[in-house]
């Protein structure tokens, strides 16, 4: 056997590396080295520095994204396995600018809580990583590579309170139910391979797309594919971890989950719909359909009776994954629309709902919990926050002219324009869903404009300025948005994401 | 932000349009930056924010060209999202021109007859907010301009019922805007549908510009019935039309009186507005179909809507029931779909507005002085208040439709062209006409006849302010109902080309036209008013 | 049926065969052995030691973290052999490329010494 190997060896050339394509990953990498060698050459003393070194990684990292997005071409590396276009920068951007908010929100409740400090930025840093590299995965390994080192760091955030019971359910939970998924989707993953030959995503669409109808080994691979990736961005009926996990984990990691590590689920999914099963529509379409509407309609439903706002958004995040999903069950006859306005709905999901966890942090600061009815007269005592928050829940509805509004527009757009029944009845269901949430966004916001703060208690909040400015970038970020998405339209103008490199 | 939107084909002259929209709105803005510790300045800011937009509004009323009242006029167009075919564009005709003027006249006076119970800062940028919105609704013409200020005009409304209302306040705002956000969510599936159908056929870009999918109609019949309903539900709850009119007691009971005033004055007017702008213009044949459906709906809503009012302990809520009725009318109007009622309806719409509106400041008026709106605690107030007693007769009057009055010219214009199209349902709507006078007459008895009684015996009368604020009203009134014309005949060529593109566009339909429409020839009802009663037995009868 | 549905029925068959075999072979071994319990046949087999005390004892948490750290470079074997099979064609790149590789483990070797996990407390 080693005879063989040896044998092949001869022609053997190295794959030729493109620095540049490289750099976000590869930056990113040395700032979390950095942050580990800190933490072995000054211990605690180092604990202070630990945000700021990770806020300046993730900035520094944004440097090479943006000198890839102005020279404009696509590069391909290791055959196709590693794809930089314009659909992984704006990826790789959304995965760095969230992780900076999230660093923002962290800082504060992280240094105060008796918490290991370096290594939390140190496994934040390594879960981004992970989000990037998936951006650029056009591979059944390097996904599934990018998939394990995004998550394996997010368990263990999850029960990062560790003294507390919630936060261990939280982690253990999540955990579970994550590896249950990993090893769904490996399955999945090796059926494909089986019956393709390839782990290659551009190839595999061939193999598999080649007969009039699917074999059996191929559909059962897609499906075990597609539910593993369900569990990520906690499509129904996949998503019965992600309230527990929400409320028990940190709230910043909440947020961080919520927002960079469902996008990175549906960046993975978008990758294997688009490239690897885009010939395999009649497999995977039905199967997406079903997904999205009876994500977004249970999602909402029982957002309505949370009375935790962390569970709420836990619920509402289920449903926003629905409207996500909704225009991949269109993706093989607008596979553009249908893939801009999901890039779209995430570029702009992540900022309105980083935005609303921190004004649920801000809020727990003086009231500790985080009880939809402790929110009663927060505009008598926190106008701002109110404001804000307000902003973030009107957003999270749909209602112009803010961001949200403007994301759900682009789904409507795309399922709409397909002109088939089943993407009428999406958009239809899409349409009754806004209402149904928009009752409880409008019940959170009657609860702070209307009634009176409890026990008459009006000290005001104090938001410390990391927190501000999350804040104030999140806000700004959510009304430009609604207001001129020309900005959102015009960079989530991507097409079909093949790897250019074949 | 203009400067960003404007593209190169901007228009070289001042676009007064997009100013009417943004000043408000920027009005707003200003207010938040404003320090807190000179809290009259708001008011002040407010005022002469809106002042300003109704300055802008005059202009262009006066400027408004009438002879090519029939086009879209001061049009303002700049790209807003290129690739999908949307653009910020505004315009104004016969049509909604009025609407617009109602809308820059009613605001100023409202900021200034009323002042904030509490909270001013919020309370004043959430009504320029307001008005800015209601300006947007009333000029845009691209679907999806159109529809972002239909949504946006929710959210004021909300926050100002929710947190200046009074009793059960944040029920009521909930429930209003989980009602009409209902509506128009599926609305916005039928714009979008328009828009990606009419490219699809006609094999041009996809665009959201109004006349471009109007004058194209490439939809066909059944897409077409099912996009109008869609649009007809969310027009249909703001109106609203019975059965879907459930929120609009509560809201109105439960909201200040300010957001009252504006609810009725201006907001009511979103429904039907879009039923002509929107759902007629853009799917004739569907609105041709569905029409005898709505002219029934109208009909009840009627007939509902007075013996609902009749029925109220609540002087607020009997107005606001009375507006359910009176809507019933501009609908029916609407539906007729010949010149008539069209017009009758689009009067009726600018009537409703300043007589209803002028309604909702007196019982506000009157709630601020005896902190009650019950009925039965109020009595003989003519007494201790003669002028807001006379004031409260003459625009009461205006509401039932007296001759010489403007709602008579409404009523009456809508019921012929009713009468011409579904002659049974115009006589069971004209019975409405009874039963409004009976409510309104029997309440203005026990409020302000009779001995008055306790706090009744001592209530003040109109203060300077009070009665100044009312003197726009009543000389619209009076000036509306003696002499139309003016408003009439620039609505006349706009309403007419509605009809006519109807006709075009509908195979086998020809505008309703009955006989005695033939008689009365619309140079003739601008001088109805100042006739004697011999018209009004024609209409009563 | 269709071609399409008639493959997910295939999946459903699969899923239900793969139930079934679990519970025939567990069922026939059931069926088929002897069954003749009795105290020494009930006992745990421990390379033939006698087991003593509970079998639910818990293990020492501190194996677990050499474990780990066992794993690790267990782990960096698997990725050494191959690269050292094409060394001659990576070049001196490819040593400075492990050499970053096998820093980057160490570190985490370094970390674990200097949080004093090393340490048997």
């Amino acid at each position: 056997m080693l005879a063989a190997l040896a044998a092949e060896v001869g022609d053997f050339v190295r794959p030729p590396i493109d620095w540049h394509a490289a750099a976000p990953e590869l930056t990113l990498l040395a700032f979390g080295v950095l942050l580990t060698l800190m933490d072995i050459v000054w211990l605690e003393r180092g604990r202070k520095w630990a945000p700021a070194l990770a806020s300046i990684g993730l900035l520094a990292t944004m440097v090479p994204i943006i000198t890839l997005a102005v020279d404009g071409a696509d590069r391909s590396m290791f055959g196709g396995a590693f794809v930089v276009d314009k659909y992984a920068l704006i990826m790789k951007a959304v995965f760095i600018l969230a992780g900076y908010i999230v660093v923002l929100i962290s800082s504060n409740y992280i240094s105060e809580g008796d918490y290991w400090e370096n290594e939390y930025y140190g496994l934040l840093l390594s879960s981004i990583l992970g989000m990037i590299l998936m951006a650029s995965a056009r591979d059944l390994i390097t996904i599934f590579i990018a998939l394990e080192l995004l998550s394996i760091p997010a368990y263990m955030l999850a029960t990062w309170r560790k003294r507390d019971l919630k936060s261990n359910e939280a982690g253990l939970k999540y955990y579970l139910m994550g590896v249950f998924a990993s090893a769904i989707l490996l399955y999945g993953m090796s059926l494909l391979y089986g019956a393709s030959g390839t782990t290659l995503l551009v190839d595999l669409n061939e193999s598999i797309s080649a007969s009039d109808s699917p074999s059996a080994i191929v559909v059962m691979g897609i499906i075990f594919v597609i539910v593993g990736f369900a569990f990520k961005v906690s499509a129904v009926p996949f998503h019965t971890w992600a309230p527990d996990t929400y409320e028990g984990a940190p709230t910043p990691v909440t947020a961080f989950l919520s927002v960079a590590s469902k996008a990175a689920g549906f960046v993975a999914l978008m990758n294997m719909l688009f490239v690897g099963f885009i010939g395999r529509d009649d497999v995977y379409e039905p199967m997406i359909f079903a997904l999205a509407a009876v994500s977004m309609t249970v999602g909402n439903l029982i957002a309505l009776r949370q009375t935790n706002i962390v569970r709420m958004l836990a619920y509402s995040g289920v449903a926003q994954a629905g409207y996500m999903l909704a225009p991949l069950a269109v993706a093989s006859d607008v596979p553009d629309s249908a893939l801009a306005a999901t890039v779209s709905y995430l570029v702009i999901y992540a900022v309105m709902n980083l935005g609303a966890f921190a004004v649920v942090i801000a809020v727990a600061r003086k009231t500790r919990s985080a009880e939809i009815d402790d929110y009663r007269g927060l505009f008598h005592y926190a106008p701002g926050l109110t404001v804000a928050m307000t902003i973030f829940l009107f957003a999270l509805a749909g209602i112009p002219p803010l961001g949200g509004w403007w994301a759900k527009f682009r789904i409507m757009g795309a399922v709409i324009e397909a002109n088939t029944v089943s993407g009428v009845v999406l958009g239809v269901f899409v349409a009754v869903n806004s209402v149904i949430a928009l009752y409880y966004y409008a019940r959170i916001g009657a609860k702070m404009w209307a009634d009176e703060a409890p026990d008459g208690d009006l000290t005001p909040v104090r938001v410390p300025a990391s927190l501000k400015s999350a804040l104030v970038l999140t806000v700004a970020a959510t009304i430009v948005f609604g207001v001129l998405p020309g900005l959102v339209g015009d960079v989530t103008k991507v097409s079909l994401l093949a790897g250019v490199g074949g | 932000m203009t400067s960003l939107l404007a593209s190169e084909t901007a228009a070289v002259s001042f676009p007064v349009l997009t100013a009417m929209v943004l000043t408000p709105f920027l009005g707003a803005l200003l207010l938040l930056v404003l320090p807190n510790n000179r809290p009259e300045y708001f008011k002040q800011v407010a005022f002469l924010v809106s002042a300003l937009t109704a300055a802008m509004t005059a202009w262009v009323m006066v400027e408004f060209d009438k002879a090519h009242a029939a086009t879209f006029q001061f049009v303002d167009q700049y790209e807003w999202i290129e690739t999908l075919g949307i653009s910020w564009a505004l315009g104004l005709d016969g049509i909604s021109l009025w609407l617009v003027v109602l809308t820059g006249a009613l605001f100023p006076i409202v900021i200034l007859a009323i002042d904030a119970e509490h909270s001013p800062k919020p309370y004043y940028a959430w009504i320029l907010v307001l008005e800015a919105g209601c300006m947007g609704v009333f000029l845009a013409l691209d679907l999806f301009a159109f529809f972002v200020f239909f949504e946006i005009v929710l959210v004021p409304m909300y926050f100002l019922i929710g947190q200046w209302g009074h009793g059960e306040r944040a029920y009521a705002a909930t429930k209003f805007f989980i009602y009409t956000m209902m509506g128009s969510a599926l609305m916005l599936v039928g714009i979008i549908s328009t828009a990606v159908i009419t490219a699809n056929t006609t094999g041009n870009d996809l665009t959201f510009g109004l006349i471009e999918l109007a004058e194209s109609q490439a939809l066909g019949q059944t897409a077409a019935r099912w996009i109008f309903l869609s649009f007809a539900l969310a027009f249909a709850v703001k109106v609203p039309i019975f059965p879907l009119h459930t929120w609009l007691p509560d809201a109105h009971t439960n909201a200040p009186t300010a957001g009252s005033v504006i609810l009725a004055g201006v907001m009511l007017k979103l429904g039907t507005y879009g039923f002509l702008r929107f759902g007629i213009y853009l799917f004739p044949e569907a609105a041709v179909y569905f029409a005898p459906f709505l002219v029934a709906l109208g009909t009840i809503g009627i007939l509902y809507g007075a013996i609902a009012a009749t029925m109220q302990r609540d002087l607020k809520r009997l107005v606001a029931y009375s507006s359910v009725a009176h809507l019933g009318f501009i609908v029916i109007g609407t539906f007729a779909l010949n010149t008539e009622g069209i017009e009758g309806g689009l009067l009726q719409m600018v009537n409703h507005g300043v007589s209803t509106g002028a309604l909702f400041l007196l019982v506000g008026m009157i709630y601020e002085r005896r902190h009650t709106r019950e009925i039965s605690k109020l009595g003989g107030l003519q007494k201790p208040a003669p002028m807001l007693a006379g004031v409260f007769m003459v625009v009461m009057l205006s509401s039932i439709g007296l001759p010489g009055l403007n709602g008579f010219v409404g009523e009456f214009l809508t019921l012929i062209g009713a009468f011409a199209a579904h002659r049974w349902w115009a006589v069971v709507a004209a019975s409405g006409v009874i039963i409004a006078a009976l409510y309104l007459l029997w309440a203005y008895q026990r409020v302000f006849h009779g001995p008055a009684e306790g706090d009744n015996a001592t209530m003040p009368d109109l203060t300077v302010r009070e009665g100044l604020t009312m003197v726009p009203f009543l000389v619209a009134i009076v000036f509306m109902g003696v002499y139309p014309k003016p408003v009439l005949e620039r609505m006349e060529p706009a309403v007419d080309a509605l009809v006519a593109h109807v006709e075009t566009h509908v195979e086998d339909f020809d505008e309703p036209v009955a006989d005695i429409a033939h008689h009365v020839e619309l140079e003739d009802l601008a001088d109805l008013g100042t006739d004697t009663h011999g018209e009004e037995d024609g209409e009563h009868g | 049926m269709s071609d399409y549905l008639r493959s997910y029925l295939t999946v459903g068959i699969f899923g239900l065969v793969g139930v079934a075999l679990v519970g025939v072979f567990l069922g026939l071994g059931r069926i088929l052995r002897p069954d003749h319990p009795n105290l020494a046949k009930n006992e745990a087999y421990e390379s033939g030691v006698e087991p003593t005390g509970d079998m639910w004892s818990q293990a020492n948490i501190r194996y677990y973290v050499f474990a780990l750290l066992f794993v690790m470079f267990d782990v960096e074997a698997v990725f050494i052999f191959p690269w050292a099979a094409r060394l001659e064609a990576y070049e001196v790149f490819g040593l400075i490329e492990m050499a970053i590789f096998i820093f980057i483990l160490l570190l985490g070797l370094i970390y674990a010494w200097r949080k004093g996990v090393l340490k048997w407390v």
